[in-house]
């Protein structure tokens, strides 16, 4: 059910967005413009994507660190199989070969964690490490231009809104409602809260686990192919994806203890991020900055979303059991 | 009540089951089968392998040997969707609750998919299954909120959603007050007359007799035979429970001339699951705390501890107790020995030397620098003292035994010169018989010191055998106590499945 915890992370990340938004807009005219707004929210889409993916990670109760290197193994994959002379047909088999890629890195996670019980965040740091060695054997610098066309194609706008982004807002939608008000999504978060009952509820934990590392791993290298039109050149080095997708779930409202998360949130945060990155050059202020805000934007929100649970073990260890006394009537 | 005869169809039965784990037969060629429309109630002693039977009927856990079949189908890979599948329904002692849900929200998990309604419609037909069984919940609630003896209604009202052909209860009653028995059972009965079978494990007898047809008796992993429950007398049953041989020696008492010196006092002390508590403690008495599982035993010696916070007051050699934290607790004198050794007490991957010294580390050292010779000599001679078996001083804890594990845990209030009182959490569980002696031992070298010891176990005989006097826990509160020449493994049995006691509103 919703509750007032749930709906908290989401106002704050609204309210932050727009408010960041109307102090740049009204110190800077060059914030407003359909240029920058579509810019940033290009900016975003990888971040959004990936972040989205992650969430399901964090559902289920574990991490995906593996992510960016992913991604990266992405982008220098399209500088193979997106090059600027292929033919439509090569194209598409070209992306084919990136979500291949994804979705065997989902797997290979999956079953690290699933049949070998490793647990998740070091399953994928060993997974981080052999992705990024690949990415370095394929392209040990910067170089392979991606195909143009393909750029334009994923870049594609309305006015100044991007239809991959529309895309994803309708996504996250779609999964919030399926998270809160479906079977299946129920089941999911009965698995990231309580692995035991579930089972013993005869749910099958493993499936579930397993489908959301694939899952976040598949949305990975489909983030892969906005990192790609944005370097547009087949790079091992691409942005700290790894904790700032982690960053986006948690401060949408993810729990890391799993069980409980929202992707519109996820959404919402990864917005707000990229826009923290956005607003800081206009004030010519260096991008360093937005990493530390965004570090410390994290344990505030950790400690906010946190509040009610830490007042409530504050007031049990003051008042002894009169809590539990209050709780449990006569029974 | 009547006895279903031959003619109803069995709905669940086992036969041959066998499991070890480790060197422990858990169960041993336990043949057991449940009919429709019986109540069919499993007896035995913590550790009897109740536990273990009901693993393997509901699939969670897989036998070493031996069928199950439910509801006349073989089954053929152990899994607890499996079981549900064929029609077996569990509500287990530890709860199959998802606590961060709400009470809508568990029960709809709880129903197979054919019956979940829309998911628009959950609150109203969560409201409309708990009416059914007259229960008073709030729906929309997360089972946080709601009371021990809420959530363990809850789960045996779960089970029945799915609609099983066989229900399996798992000491469905330790939170319940009178009342909530009764009308417990009068839903139990009410299901095995619609043609249920209805397998129900616990410790209280007079709960056994009352509302059971048959009853099997389990006894180390072995069945004792099976009984009609009409004629049988609690005494048959407590002889067929606890009669094994005596095997243990247990080191003499020191006599009765005991200093009547109060060391430990206890006042209306609360906490979940127990309370309030009044308890003494003398000098160099060894106090036993019997009762069946999950009767605030566990809660109660960690709440002393500082681990878990009660309220009320206790005090130790006339000062105040803190049990803030673990910590103070340890300031003050106390130490507890926990039952789970390798998760709570012990550093599995350290040495036996590191295990040992850890708590005195500033005693062994100079500078900040330990004196590894000193160290060495210390742990050296109290291994030589509790009999540790082991390859070296540096030999990893996890690769000893559990008896060797529980003497390594035992070395650190040797070490301490300021303990006052020991709290001993099922100190001779998974330790062979051999090991157990060197432990009883132990403890009563250290009470014959004048520590205050508290020994919580699930085993009588232990208790008898050890103690200087025990007290019986059930449903939180002492019932009764038994010393003198009262004091026996029977006796400690009858009280804690004859413990009928008024439950105080926890």
């Amino acid at each position: 059910m919703t509750t007032a915890r749930s709906w908290l992370p989401l106002a704050l990340m609204s309210t932050l967005i727009i408010a960041l938004g109307a102090y740049a807009a009204a110190r800077q005219d060059a914030f407003l413009t359909e240029y920058n707004l579509r810019n940033l929210l290009l900016t975003a889409m990888p971040l959004a994507l990936v972040a989205i993916g992650q969430t399901n990670a964090l559902l289920v109760g574990g991490f995906d660190v593996s992510v960016a290197a992913l991604m990266t193994l992405c982008v220098v994959v399209a500088s193979y199989t997106l090059q600027p002379d292929k033919p439509w047909p090569m194209l598409l088999g070209g992306a084919f070969a990136i979500l291949g890629v994804g979705l065997a890195t989902g797997v290979f996670n999956a079953t690290l964690i699933r049949v070998l019980k490793l647990p998740s965040i070091i399953a994928t740091l060993g997974t981080l490490s052999i992705l990024a060695g690949a990415s370095l054997l394929l392209r040990d610098h910067p170089e392979g231009f991606i195909n143009i066309d393909v750029i334009d194609t994923l870049n594609t706008s309305v006015r100044f809104v991007p239809y991959a982004f529309i895309a994803v807002v309708v996504l996250a939608i779609v999964a919030d409602l399926w998270l809160y008000r479906t079977r299946a999504g129920l089941a999911l978060r009965a698995v990231g809260l309580d692995d035991t009952s579930s089972r013993r509820l005869g749910m099958a934990t493993g499936r579930t686990v397993f489908l959301a590392f694939v899952i976040c791993s598949l949305m990975a290298a489909v983030a892969g192919f906005y990192s790609a039109a944005q370097v547009q050149i087949g790079s091992p080095i691409i942005g700290n994806y790894a904790l700032e997708s982690i960053a986006a779930a948690v401060l949408g409202g993810a729990s890391l203890a799993g069980g409980k998360g929202s992707f519109v949130g996820t959404l919402l945060a990864a917005l707000f991020l990229t826009e923290i990155g956005n607003v800081l050059p206009l004030f010519q202020q260096p991008t360093e900055y937005a990493q530390m805000t965004i570090g410390g934007l994290i344990l505030l929100a950790l400690v906010l979303y946190q509040a009610p649970e830490l007042l409530a073990r504050l007031r049990t260890s003051r008042g002894g059991v009169g809590r539990l006394r209050m709780r449990a009537p006569a029974a | 009540m009547s006895i279903p005869g031959p003619e109803s169809p069995v709905v669940l039965s086992l036969s041959g089951a066998s499991k070890a784990f480790g060197a422990v037969q858990a169960l041993r060629d336990v043949s057991f089968d449940c009919r429709a429309g019986e109540v069919h109630a499993l007896v035995g002693e913590n550790g009897s392998g109740k536990s273990t039977l009901l693993g393997i009927a509901s699939g969670f856990l897989a036998p070493d040997a031996g069928t199950v079949e439910i509801g006349g189908r073989r089954r053929r890979r152990g899994s607890p969707a499996e079981a549900r599948r064929f029609g077996l329904g569990i509500a287990y002692q530890t709860y199959s609750h998802v606590n961060d849900l709400s009470v809508a929200e568990n029960l709809y998990l709880a129903v197979p998919k054919a019956d979940q309604p829309s998911y628009r419609a959950l609150d109203a037909w969560a409201a409309a299954r708990l009416a059914e069984f007259k229960l008073d919940l709030p729906t929309g609630e997360s089972l946080r909120s709601l009371s021990l003896a809420q959530r363990q209604l809850l789960e045996v009202v779960k089970a029945l959603l799915a609609k099983p052909k066989v229900l399996l209860l798992d000491e469905p009653t330790t939170a319940l007050g009178p009342e909530e028995v009764e009308r417990l059972h009068e839903l139990v009965l009410e299901r095995s007359r619609s043609g249920v079978g209805i397998v129900y494990v616990s410790h209280r007898l007079p709960e056994v007799l009352g509302i059971a047809d048959r009853v099997t008796v389990l006894r180390d992993g072995v069945s004792q035979g099976t009984f009609a429950a009409a004629g049988m007398l609690e005494e048959s049953l407590v002889a067929l429970m606890i009669g094994r041989p005596l095997q243990h020696a247990f080191p003499e008492r020191d006599g009765t001339e005991r200093p009547a010196e109060v060391l430990l006092v206890v006042s209306a002390l609360r906490g979940e699951r127990f309370g309030p508590i009044d308890l003494e403690v003398k000098k160099g008495e060894i106090l036993g705390i019997a009762g069946a599982e999950g009767n605030g035993q566990v809660q109660f010696l960690r709440a002393l501890a500082g681990v878990e916070r009660p309220s009320g007051t206790a005090s130790c050699n006339g000062d105040r107790l803190e049990t803030s934290s673990p910590l103070s607790a340890l300031r003050s004198g106390i130490v507890l020995l926990s039952g789970d050794r390798i998760g709570e007490s012990l550093f599995p991957v350290l040495s036996v030397r590191a295990n040992t010294t850890v708590q005195v580390l500033g005693r062994l050292g100079r500078w900040g620098f330990l004196r590894r010779r000193r160290e060495r000599r210390v742990v050296g001679d109290l291994a030589a003292r509790l009999g540790i078996r082991m390859a070296s001083l540096e030999q990893p804890v996890q690769s000893l035994s559990g008896g060797n594990q529980q003497k390594v845990s035992l070395t650190r209030p040797f070490l301490r010169g300021d303990v006052k009182v020991i709290l001993a959490e099922e100190p001779t569980q998974g330790v062979d018989v051999g090991a157990r002696f060197d432990i009883y031992e132990a403890l009563r070298a250290k009470a014959d010191e004048g520590v205050a010891i508290i020994v919580k176990s699930s085993d009588p005989l232990e208790l008898a055998g050890l103690c200087d006097r025990v007290v019986v826990m059930s449903r939180g509160s002492i019932v009764d106590e038994i010393q003198g020449d009262d004091l026996g493994e029977r006796r400690i049995v009858e009280a804690i499945v004859g413990s009928r006691v008024v439950r105080d509103a926890v």
